[in-house]
């Protein structure tokens, strides 16, 4: 899924798998702050928005 | 390579005369260059309208699908792969085929052929490794390996995989060849670049979904494409839709994709769709050690868990 | 109707000027192919080609178009009201269209511009654009337009025919609309006394090339049910991959089907081209199809053109000829074999017609 998504140019680190079990969660506090982070950093996206049906 | 034809009719026809299966499927002469046509025989007689040459390219696993006849099926090596899928998810069982093999020495690119020429080409001939184009004032002779399709020249596996019976003697299997090179040239590149490039590969996509048709893995009674309730993409020729179906095709074929070309071929405007299996299919061989429809033995890549999947994906 | 000569200086300067009062359109090197586009500023449209990929169908109608935009916004006064999307409607000339892509909007003018029907978008943008047409010199060997209604200097359709000699163009107004456009692009000098005859030769000369024929004189008088029912059906269409591409290829071809999009509040009602080869063009809400199988599929296809078309109308068929379906269909599905079979159908015979390719 990743890989090919990477491959078709959409960034590394807009996409993230994350196995969490439901007693964990503090691991999921930080996954989802990581994510958060890195997404942030990559800015909004521009690909794969799609505009022809925004009235 | 046409010295088979006499082969396949004479096996059909003995086939048929026997009643060893209802039907011989096969290929015929097509009415123009470079374009033959998949058919279907009943009787002995009609066994002469069957060909084979270097344009029978389209994959004859496709019209299996679901057949509940015993069928005698003409089949180079990838085609024999996607039977041997079929066989693996159900679609025919490994009984009803009579599986006619054909050792292939690949398949003419027509999109090649007809880009390298201004004029239209009337005539097409071939004699061993040699390819005569001709048409209105020209004539041009190409070597075969000039015009094979990509996934021909690139191909490992052009013996059947299994097969009932043989058209002639096994060829030698390509070495040293690189099936994966355009996808490692996409693979060096930014993010960015990539993003365009795709853009640029499927800017003049009409969606008429001759790729996926073509396909003899794409046999779900209703594709997600044409899904309306509910409906997971849009019909228009968005760029974010078209760009969409590509995407889930191929994701719908990973470790099941033969790479024999079919949807590139069918395109009927010349677009590399494979660019998008074939970097699928390297995945899997890296990750997975997996080629698709090499035996009816084990289990797909995609359909199995190790323990030792490789997961570095997953934080 | 005189004859103008065009030399290629004043081509060149002929197209600037239209591009003031026109969209100019004209065949344009796309990837490995020609395709109808737009020309920008010093392009001019390429002259030594033998068709385009896709017809230039979508000048007038696009593959997608968005006919009304709305709001489910309930805040909103215009909630819920279809508002009609502006339309660009500037005159447009397509510049080297073929004589047979020119007729296919003659039969097409049929089905969006009626008595019962009119269709705006179709009509609105039809009457907008000029047709120049340019004679094929060199029709392709799938080309059988001179048994489907035209040929290579068939003028039905067209506002001009531009006639090819060496370096030399002869234009021909054939409406007031093609008149107009000469005008405006300042083309005026008129060719010799004899360029008239040299054209005549030229155009015996192109339809003695045309080497594809359909035969369609029996068409009309075959019963819609003995066709229908011809055992060839399921032997003919067995190779089809049901992809719709000579429906979207075809200049002739003229379904639809309208969506809504929405996202998140807001949408367009659009429409977009159809197939009749795709199952999903006539299964219902109930999940019945009534054509079911690829056969009935293909069959409506050729039925359509060929037979149900040629009843109604009473005018050949709904075909002019192009070959592009030939050409594009990758699993060599060709109309002139079919249309062969329907025409020299014989009921009382069909056992061998099932055999014989
Ligand atoms: S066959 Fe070609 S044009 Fe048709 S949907 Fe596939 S990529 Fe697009
Ligand atoms: S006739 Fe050919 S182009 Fe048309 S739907 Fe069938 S396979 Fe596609
Ligand atoms: S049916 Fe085929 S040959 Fe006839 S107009 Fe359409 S694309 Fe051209």
């Amino acid at each position: 899924m990743k890989n090919l998504l990477e491959h078709t140019g959409i960034e590394p680190g807009r996409l993230h798998f994350s196995w969490i079990s439901s007693a964990e969660s503090t691991k999921f506090v930080d996954v989802v702050k990581k994510i958060t982070e890195e997404v942030k950093a990559l800015a909004e996206t521009k690909k794969y928005v799609k505009t022809s049906t925004q009235g | 390579m046409t010295a088979y034809t006499d082969k396949i009719r004479q096996i059909a026809s003995k086939l048929l005369t026997e009643g060893k299966v209802d039907m011989v499927i096969g290929f015929r002469k097509g009415s123009i260059p470079m374009m033959n046509q998949p058919l279907f025989i009943k009787t002995p007689g009609e066994a002469q309208e069957l060909i084979w040459d270097s344009h029978c390219a389209l994959n004859l696993a496709n019209y299996v699908t679901n057949r509940k006849e015993k069928i005698g099926i003409v089949a180079k090596g990838c085609d024999s792969r996607n039977l041997v899928t079929h066989i693996i998810e159900n679609k025919i069982t490994r009984e009803q085929l009579h599986i006619i093999g054909v050792p292939c020495t690949g398949m003419v690119d027509r999109h090649k052929v007809s880009a390298m020429i201004e004029a239209e080409i009337t005539a097409i001939e071939e004699s061993g490794d040699s390819i005569k184009i001709s048409g209105n004032g020209f004539s041009k002779e190409l070597k075969k390996t000039e015009v094979l399709q990509e996934n021909c020249a690139g191909c490992t596996h052009r013996n059947p995989v299994i097969y009932d019976e043989l058209v002639g003697e096994l060829v030698p299997e390509q070495s040293g060849v690189d099936p994966y090179a355009s996808v490692r040239e996409v693979e060096s590149m930014s993010p960015e670049e990539k993003w365009n490039y795709f853009e640029d590969l499927i800017s003049n996509c009409i969606r008429c979904y001759a790729c996926r048709n073509a396909c003899p893995l794409c046999y779900c009674p209703t594709c997600f494409v044409d899904e309306s309730r509910p409906q997971w993409v849009g019909k228009s020729q968005d760029p974010t839709d078209v760009r969409t179906f590509h995407l889930l095709r191929a994701y719908h074929c990973a470790g099941r994709c033969s790479d024999c070309g079919a949807c590139e071929r069918a395109c009927p405007m010349g677009i590399k769709v494979r660019e998008f299996t074939k970097k699928l299919n390297k995945d899997c061989l890296e990750l997975y050690g997996w080629e698709a429809g090499l035996t009816v033995d084990a289990r797909p890549a995609l359909d199995t868990f190790k323990a030792d999947d490789p997961q570095d994906f997953i934080k | 109707m005189n004859l103008i000569q065009i030399d290629a200086q004043s081509w060149a300067k002929g197209i600037e000027k239209l591009k003031a009062v026109y969209r100019t359109f004209g065949p344009k090197k796309e990837k490995n192919d020609l395709e109808f586009k737009e020309l920008q500023a010093g392009e001019l449209p390429e002259l030594h080609f033998q068709n385009t990929r896709m017809s230039p169908k979508a000048l007038v109608y696009p593959q997608t178009q968005a006919m009304f935009t709305y709001s489910l916004d309930e805040s909103r006064e215009d909630c819920r009201i279809l508002k009609e999307v502006k339309r660009d409607e500037k005159p447009q000339a397509a510049i080297g269209i073929r004589p047979c892509d020119a007729l296919a909007f003659k039969l097409v003018q049929r089905n969006f511009d009626s008595r019962e029907y009119q269709d705006v978008y179709w009509i609105n943008a039809y009457e907008a654009t000029t047709l120049v047409g340019l004679a094929c010199d060199h029709p392709c060997s799938t080309c059988f337009c001179t048994s489907a209604g035209t040929g290579p200097f068939g003028e039905e359709g067209l506002d001009v025919l531009l006639i090819q000699q060496n370096d030399t163009l002869y234009a021909k107004a054939i409406t007031q609309k093609g008149e107009s456009l000469i005008q405006a692009a300042g083309w005026k000098s008129a060719a010799a006394k004899d360029a008239a005859g040299n054209m005549d030769a030229l155009k015996t000369k192109a339809e003695s090339e045309i080497s594809a024929f359909v035969e369609t004189d029996k068409l009309k008088q075959k019963k819609i049910m003995e066709i229908y029912e011809a055992p060839f059906w399921e032997a003919e269409t067995f190779s089809c991959i049901n992809c719709g591409t000579c429906t979207f290829v075809c200049p002739t071809c003229w379904c639809f089907d309208i969506q809504d999009e929405t996202h998140g509040k807001s949408g367009v009602r659009m429409r977009n081209w159809d197939t009749c080869m795709s199952p999903l063009f006539t299964i219902h809400a109930s999940g019945h199809n009534p054509r079911e199988h690829k056969y009935e599929r293909v069959r409506q296809r050729f039925m359509h053109k060929l037979k149900y078309y040629v009843d109604k109308y009473n005018d050949g068929i709904q075909c002019v000829g192009c070959g592009r379906c030939i050409r594009s269909c990758p699993v060599n599905i060709d109309i002139r074999k079919i249309c062969n079979k329907m025409n020299s159908f014989d009921p009382q015979s069909c056992s061998c017609e099932v055999a014989s390719s």
